[in-house]
């Protein structure tokens, strides 16, 4: 582990504990005692003779790791690719807010709905990106009419928040809907990033007020974008969020995508400094928590990892799972009807890199593509992966190697993917084993436990 | 209490099943119609010809599906094994055991009585969407008879399904082939585990090995991709093993659906053991507490059964529904005040009511 003396082992089913040199020694040197066996065996890392149970169990335990994609149940729409702001770091290189050809043409449109019409599933998740999806209320209106269908149904608008009409607020109005915006920090640095002007940030501060009074914070999400060259303050940025009763915030670094590829050279690697800032920036959440037992701060992104280590079958956020199926269980519809695996990929072919889109949504998308992408959407059999402690956790994402590096067999140290995932696993373990009773209080909330239990991970020999 | 067995009068000779009608909608050959009522009792006519029950009015029973038992000279004795409208009906098929836990509810007695074709019919005549419960004794004493029965009434009804309380005492490997037919995605077996050592668990259950044979089950089980509900009763003697338990069963036992920790019920050999057994929550919730704590970090789902709700602490609260059923549920007088009392157990029938008002605070 980083810090401090003990090992970490892990089994092939993510089931951990720490342990002292000597008994890494006996385990490494297989010079393990009956006892010792005894203790493995306890943990469910080894495998007794005549055990059936252990053994069938184990089994069931490596196949929880791996992700069950099911059936088609997960639509990214982006029914228009124009945008009312530009932003420096857009991702998706958006089109001007009156260039015609960026919307969904009527056949588009009809393709999309027949779409829904076909899906077995009883339930549905539409998430709307852009551009600004709030400039078509149209299209999203003829799309959530056409989900009435589904006996489960959420639908997620991301969106500036930076026009509020009244078309779009009847829509909000939904209870099935989410709001999911951006806000940076405070009123300077998202006016810097985002908005480019003190007049339009405040019309953006004020419509989240507005959005967040009339329906409560559970209905909407905002995320942080930061530029880990020059990071906000850190107090100044939670506050933002706690000023408008948030309590998730997710911490993301500038996507290496879109127009950032040339205003920020620099989003390729991460650099020290940034996982720095984000070890200081989880602390401080820790710290907020144990002073202020009245909310729970979390960074979501922290809280995800987190909880595939203890809870398999924790699949549903699409960029950490493994295998990662690529067009099964989720697709991207972009605004001329090409069908993409990923939002990412959306971006990596409008930025010209490479053309990543695996079908159209009129003809589908089940193609030779598709096939040779999943033949390598997982971690299980990379070399380096197998040797990792964190397989059993983390998760593969093609898409993002082929961003950074134009090919996907690049030795997986050495991807900023792998890492980041370095990074936050050995960072959560350590707070794993950290005995102050802060850290345990904020991993249980994050855990989603009713109580903090003494430990949460077993130390043993 | 809602009355299940009630005393009636018969021209059959032999034991039938029919569905109770007041009202002629569009009477099916399976139906016996209301013919006459009064306060003491009612009458209906079937195929079966007439029968007369006391002790309950003809409307509570609309659409039950019963089983009149002649037990000679005219005198029967009428069961309501499916009653219309309730989400809790179970059909005892056995009163044989193999095990004898101290704490049975149900004592086992030596005989058995094959009713296996009488409950069949029953269930073929069940409501829309019903979740039948099997229970015992051991029903898997007549494994074979017991899935013929679970085979053909899902096959032909792809709407019910059954859950069935076993001891696990009896699954082999050959077993296997056979419960992995589809129909028994439609199964879930309510099985108890008292504790992670053997020796515990096998005297509660009264049964050496016991513990042992039920691991066997369990890998059967597992294989045959059967749904599995593990219970845990509370006890004085197990409420302090209860964390070493949870962490059990999160290492070996991650594939069942549910883990249902169930306080005491005051019937049967609890009742004349009441003192010895029972263990108040209230005063000790810790184990509770930390056992489910780790189930929940371990992603296992877990619900106390039989707590009432003023008995757990908030955080815990959600994970405690109403979980007894309705003909042997009560409430205690001050439980009328409470917000919560929707969404509670409340109390055994049988519970001591000095201890249950003792223990309520309505919320």
């Amino acid at each position: 582990m980083r810090t401090g003396e003990k090992a970490l082992c892990v089994s092939d089913t993510g089931r951990f504990f720490a342990t002292s040199p000597n008994f890494l020694d006996r385990l490494c040197g297989e010079n393990l005692t009956s006892e010792d066996w005894d203790l493995l065996a306890d943990q469910g890392c080894a495998i007794l003779d005549g055990d059936a149970l252990g053994a069938v169990s184990h089994i069931y335990g490596v196949a929880e790791r791996l992700t069950r994609a099911g059936a088609l149940d997960y639509l990214i729409l982006v029914p228009t690719l124009r945008c009312n702001l530009s932003c420096t770091y857009c991702q998706v290189s958006r089109a001007g807010l009156h260039q015609p050809g960026f919307d969904w043409s009527e056949e588009t449109l009809g393709s999309v709905l027949q779409l829904l019409d076909s899906l077995a599933t009883p339930r549905i998740k539409i998430e709307f990106q852009g551009g600004e999806p709030t400039l078509r209320p149209d299209l999203l209106r003829a799309v959530i009419d056409r989900c009435e269908r589904f006996e489960d149904r959420q639908f997620v608008v991301c969106t500036n928040l930076h026009e509020l009409s009244d078309e779009i607020l009847e829509l909000f109005d939904r209870a099935d809907l989410y709001i999911s915006t951006s806000l940076d920090g405070d009123a300077a640095t998202h006016g810097r990033n985002r908005t480019g002007g003190d007049a339009s940030t405040g019309q953006f501060l004020a419509n989240l007020r507005f959005v967040i009074e009339r329906y409560g914070p559970h209905k909407v999400s905002a995320l942080p974008t930061i530029d880990a060259a020059s990071p906000p303050d850190i107090d100044g940025l939670i506050d933002a969020y706690v000023e408008h009763g948030l309590e998730s915030i997710f911490l993301r670094p500038i996507n290496y995508q879109g127009f950032a590829r040339k205003r920020y050279p620099g989003a390729r690697e991460q650099s020290d400094a940034w996982r720095l800032y984000y070890e200081r920036f989880v602390r401080r959440l820790i710290e907020r928590n144990w002073q202020d037992r009245s909310r729970v701060l979390e960074e979501s992104y922290f809280s995800i990892c987190l909880r595939r280590i203890f809870q398999p079958g924790a699949d549903r956020h699409v960029d950490l799972r493994n295998p990662n199926p690529m067009g099964v269980d989720y697709i991207v519809v972009d605004h001329d009807g090409t069908v993409f695996p990923t939002d990412e990929a959306r971006m990596l072919s409008r930025s010209g890199v490479v053309d990543l889109s695996i079908g159209d949504v009129a003809n589908g998308w089940a193609g030779e593509k598709r096939e040779l992408l999943n033949r390598h959407a997982t971690n299980q059999f990379d070399p380096a992966c197998q040797r990792c402690a964190y397989q059993p956790y983390c998760g593969r994402d093609l898409v993002d190697d082929i961003a950074r590096y134009g090919r996907i067999d690049f030795p997986k140290p050495e991807t900023e993917f792998c890492r980041r995932h370095l990074h936050i696993f050995d960072f959560l373990f350590d707070l794993i084993y950290d005995e102050d009773p802060a850290v345990r209080y904020s991993l249980s909330r994050w855990l989603r436990l009713a109580g903090t239990p003494p430990a949460l991970g077993e130390i043993l020999g | 209490m809602i009355p299940l067995n009630l005393p009636a009068f018969a021209e059959a000779e032999r034991p039938f099943v029919t569905r109770l009608r007041t009202q002629n909608h569009s009477p099916k050959p399976s139906d016996s119609l209301l013919v006459d009522a009064d306060e003491t009792g009612s009458s209906f006519a079937g195929k079966n010809g007439l029968f007369a029950v006391d002790g309950t009015s003809a409307l509570q029973m609309e659409g039950d599906v019963v089983l009149v038992q002649p037990i000679g000279g005219g005198a029967a004795r009428m069961e309501r094994l499916l009653r219309a409208g309730s989400h809790h009906n179970t059909l005892l098929v056995t009163e044989r055991c193999d095990q004898l836990c101290v704490m049975c509810s149900q004592p086992p007695k030596k005989t058995h009585v094959d009713r296996f074709d009488l409950f069949e019919e029953a269930c073929l005549l069940a409501e829309p969407g019903t979740l039948i419960g099997i229970s015992g004794g051991e029903p898997t004493l007549y494994k074979d008879r017991l899935c013929s029965m679970i085979e053909r009434v899902l096959g032909a009804r792809e709407d019910l399904e059954f859950h069935v309380l076993s001891n696990g005492q009896h699954f082999e490997r050959d077993d296997i082939e056979r419960l992995r037919n589809p129909v028994f995605r439609r199964v879930c077996w309510g099985i108890p585990l008292y504790g992670a050592e053997p020796a515990l668990h096998d005297r509660i259950v009264a049964k050496d090995g016991a513990f042992a044979r039920l691991e066997e089950s369990f890998a059967t089980l597992l294989l045959s991709g059967a749904r599995i509900e593990l219970r845990t009763v509370l006890l004085s003697i197990n409420l302090s093993a209860l964390p070493s338990l949870a962490r059990h069963v999160t290492r070996r036992l991650r594939f069942i659906e549910c883990w249902s920790i169930m306080q005491l019920e005051n019937t049967g050999f609890a009742r004349n053991r009441w003192s010895q057994l029972y263990v108040d929550h209230g005063t000790n919730f810790s184990p509770v507490a930390a056992a489910l704590d780790c189930a929940a970090l371990h992603g296992i789902p877990a619900r106390l059964f039989n707590f009432p709700r003023c008995s757990v602490p908030e955080p815990y609260r959600a994970q405690a529904p109403a979980s007894i059923s309705d003909w042997k549920r009560k409430y205690m007088p001050p439980c009328s005040a409470c917000r919560e009392r929707e969404q509670c157990c409340g109390f055994f029938e049988w519970h001591p009511d000095d201890e249950a008002i003792r223990a309520v605070t309505p919320l």
